[in-house]
C-alpha cells in the first residue's frame, strides 16, 4: 500500500490491479450517487446505449466512422513518413518545417478549398482527416527523426554503410517503433475531428454525425453514451497498438523504466 | 628484449589540426604506427594513444576514423596507405553502442555482409566470432538485454568483422572496475592474436593500463611557447612519441608488476603533469 504514494514506486501487480478497480468503482459510485446531477444517470445513459444500439445502428455508425478514420490514418501515416525521411535530404526540410507548423490552420475554411479539389463528400472527408492527421504525425515523426544521435550515425558509417544505408539502418529500421508510437498518439485526434467532418457531409452517417444530433436536440445521455462508446474504442485502438508494437518491435520497452 | 623489426605503416597522421569556429582543439600531430614483426609470433599490435579529459581525444578519433575531415593533414591507413574513409577502421565508441532492433547475431551479420556478399560466408564467421567472444549463449538476444562486457565485445565483433585490421577503442578502460579492465585487456590480446595484421589503436586517459598495453605510446598534450604559456590546441611533441619494445617494456605478461614500468609510468605522470 506504502508503495503506491511512494515516488517512482513499483507495487505488486496485484495490488496495482486492485488499485485501479477501486479507483473505477469510487467513480461509478461517484456518478451514482452525486446528489447534483450535471451528468445524466448511469441508467439513463445505458439505456439510451441500448436505443441507439438498436435504432439508430450505432454499431454501424461507429464502424462506418471507424473505416473512415483507419483509411485517413492509413493515408496520412505514409504521406508524413514520406515528407519526414525526406528531411534527409535538405533540400525538403522546408516542406516538413511547413507540413508541422500547418497544424495552427483552422479546418473551417480549408473544407472548402478541399470540396473544390475532389469530387465526392466522402473524399472531401478523407482529405480533411488526411490533411488534419498528417500535419501532426510530421511533427511527431520529425521530433523523432532528431532524437537520432551522432554517435548512432557514426555506429553505421564505420561499418561501412553508405550515408543512405546508414540513414536506413539507424533512421527508418531502428526507429519503426517510435514512428508506430506516433502514429498511436495521433489517431486520437482524428476522433476528435470526426465530428467537424461527418456534420459537414452528413450523406455517409458515422458517430460523429450521431453525436452531433444527439448533442443538437440536448439528449445528454445519448451523448455521453456515445462519448462512452468513443473511449471505449480508443482505449481499444491504444491497447492493439500497443499488441503491435510488442509483436513486431519486442526490443522496444527492453530498456524502459518500469 | 624480445627480438621484433618494423615492416610497412598501417596508420599514419601527417600534421593533422582540427579547428571548430577557429578555436584550435588539435594541433600539427602526426605520427605512425608500423606493422611490428616478431619472429615465431603470429601477433598484431597495440598503441595507445593518452590524453587528458577535455584534450580532443575523441575528435582524434573521429579523425582517425574517417568520420571527420581534419581542417588540415591528412590521416592514411592500410599496408598501401590509402586516404582513410569511413569504413576502412574499425572504431569503438565509448558506449559501445550496436543497432538495438536487431539481435545480436543480426548486428554481426549487417557488419559481416559488407566485406562477405556471400551470405552463408557471412553467417558462418559471425558465428565463428560469436564463439571467439564467448556471445554465442547470447545471439538471439537484443542489445539491451547483454551486459556492459557483452556489449563491448559484441561492439569489437562487429568492428572487427567489417574493417581492415585496425580497429579503433575509444577510452576502452572508461568507467570499469578492475575485474572489468582485465576481461577488456584479454580481449584486446584476443583481437591481436586473430592476425598478425591486426592493429588495436587504444585512444585513452588510463595511462597505467594504456601503457601495459602498448608497444608504441604517444601522449596528447598542450605545448608552452617561450614565455611559459600554454598554446592552445592538443598536440604530440617529439619527446612525448614512446616506442616501448624499444625500451623493453612491450609485450610482458605481468609488466604492471615490474618496477621498471612503475617507474616510467611515474615518469609519464610528471610529464604530463608539467603540460597542464
Amino acid at each position: 500500500m506504502k508503495e503506491l504514494f511512494s515516488p517512482n514506486g513499483r507495487p505488486p501487480r496485484t495490488t496495482f490491479a486492485l488499485m485501479i478497480a477501486a479507483q473505477g468503482a469510487l467513480l461509478l459510485l461517484l456518478w451514482l450517487l452525486y446528489p447534483l446531477r450535471l451528468f445524466p444517470s448511469l441508467g439513463d445513459v445505458l439505456r439510451s446505449l441500448a436505443d441507439m444500439v438498436t435504432t439508430q445502428g450505432l454499431i454501424q455508425e461507429l464502424w462506418a466512422s471507424m473505416s473512415t478514420a483507419l483509411q485517413a490514418l492509413g493515408a496520412a501515416t505514409v504521406v508524413a513518413l514520406l515528407i519526414s525521411y525526406l528531411t534527409a535530404l535538405p533540400f525538403f526540410r522546408p516542406l516538413a518545417y511547413a507540413a508541422s507548423k500547418m497544424r495552427y490552420l483552422t479546418l473551417t475554411g480549408l473544407t472548402f478549398f478541399m470540396a473544390l479539389m475532389v469530387s465526392s463528400g466522402h473524399e472531401v472527408k478523407l482529405s480533411v482527416l488526411i490533411f488534419a492527421t498528417t500535419v501532426y504525425l510530421v511533427t511527431g515523426m520529425t521530433s523523432v527523426i532528431l532524437t537520432t544521435t551522432q554517435q548512432e550515425m557514426d555506429h553505421a558509417r564505420t561499418l561501412g554503410l553508405g550515408e543512405w544505408r546508414s540513414f536506413c539502418e539507424v533512421v527508418v529500421l531502428g526507429k519503426l517503433d517510435e514512428m508506430l508510437e506516433v502514429v498511436r498518439q495521433n489517431f486520437a485526434i482524428i476522433w476528435t475531428m470526426i465530428t467537424l467532418v461527418e456534420t459537414l457531409y452528413q450523406s455517409e452517417g458515422g458517430i460523429g454525425l450521431l453525436l452531433y444530433k444527439q448533442n443538437r436536440y440536448l439528449h445528454l445521455d445519448g451523448v455521453v453514451a456515445i462519448q462512452l462508446v468513443i473511449l471505449a474504442a480508443g482505449a481499444a485502438q491504444d491497447y492493439l497498438f500497443g499488441l503491435l508494437r510488442r509483436v513486431f518491435f519486442p526490443y522496444s520497452e527492453l530498456a524502459a523504466v518500469r | 628484449m624480445t627480438p621484433y623489426f618494423y615492416k610497412s605503416p598501417v596508420l599514419t597522421l601527417d600534421n593533422v589540426s582540427m579547428e571548430f569556429a577557429g578555436e584550435p582543439i588539435l594541433r600539427d600531430i602526426s605520427a605512425q604506427v608500423l606493422d611490428v614483426c616478431r619472429p615465431g609470433m603470429n601477433q598484431g599490435q597495440v598503441v595507445g594513444f593518452y590524453g587528458r579529459s577535455g584534450m580532443g581525444k575523441s575528435v582524434l578519433c573521429r579523425i582517425m576514423a574517417g568520420l571527420m575531415a581534419p581542417s588540415s593533414g591528412t590521416v592514411l591507413v592500410g599496408q598501401k596507405q590509402h586516404a582513410v574513409a569511413p569504413g576502412a577502421v574499425g572504431f569503438v565508441q565509448q558506449q559501445y553502442p550496436l543497432f538495438n532492433h536487431r539481435t545480436l547475431h543480426d548486428n554481426l551479420l549487417v557488419a559481416a555482409a559488407r566485406k562477405y556478399p556471400d551470405a552463408a560466408e557471412a553467417r558462418r564467421l559471425a558465428d565463428s566470432y560469436l564463439e571467439r567472444f564467448q556471445l554465442a549463449a547470447h545471439r538471439k538476444k537484443y542489445p539491451a538485454h547483454l551486459s556492459g562486457g557483452q556489449r563491448q565485445r559484441a561492439a569489437i565483433a562487429q568492428q572487427l568483422l567489417c574493417s581492415d585490421h585496425l580497429i579503433l577503442l575509444d577510452e576502452p578502460f572508461s568507467g570499469l572496475d578492475v575485474a572489468m579492465i582485465d576481461e577488456v585487456k584479454k580481449i584486446i590480446l584476443e583481437v591481436t592474436t586473430m592476425d598478425e595484421l591486426n592493429t588495436v589503436v587504444i585512444v585513452s586517459h588510463d595511462i597505467q593500463t594504456t601503457t601495459a598495453l602498448a608497444d608504441r605510446l604517444w601522449l596528447l598534450g598542450q605545448e608552452r611557447d617561450a614565455s611559459g604559456q600554454l598554446v592552445p590546441g592538443a598536440t604530440i611533441s617529439p619527446q612525448h612519441q614512446y616506442n616501448l619494445a624499444e625500451m623493453g617494456l612491450a609485450w610482458h605478461e605481468n609488466v604492471e608488476a615490474e618496477p621498471e614500468f612503475n617507474r616510467f609510468v611515474e615518469y609519464l605522470k610528471d610529464e604530463i603533469r608539467q603540460s597542464a
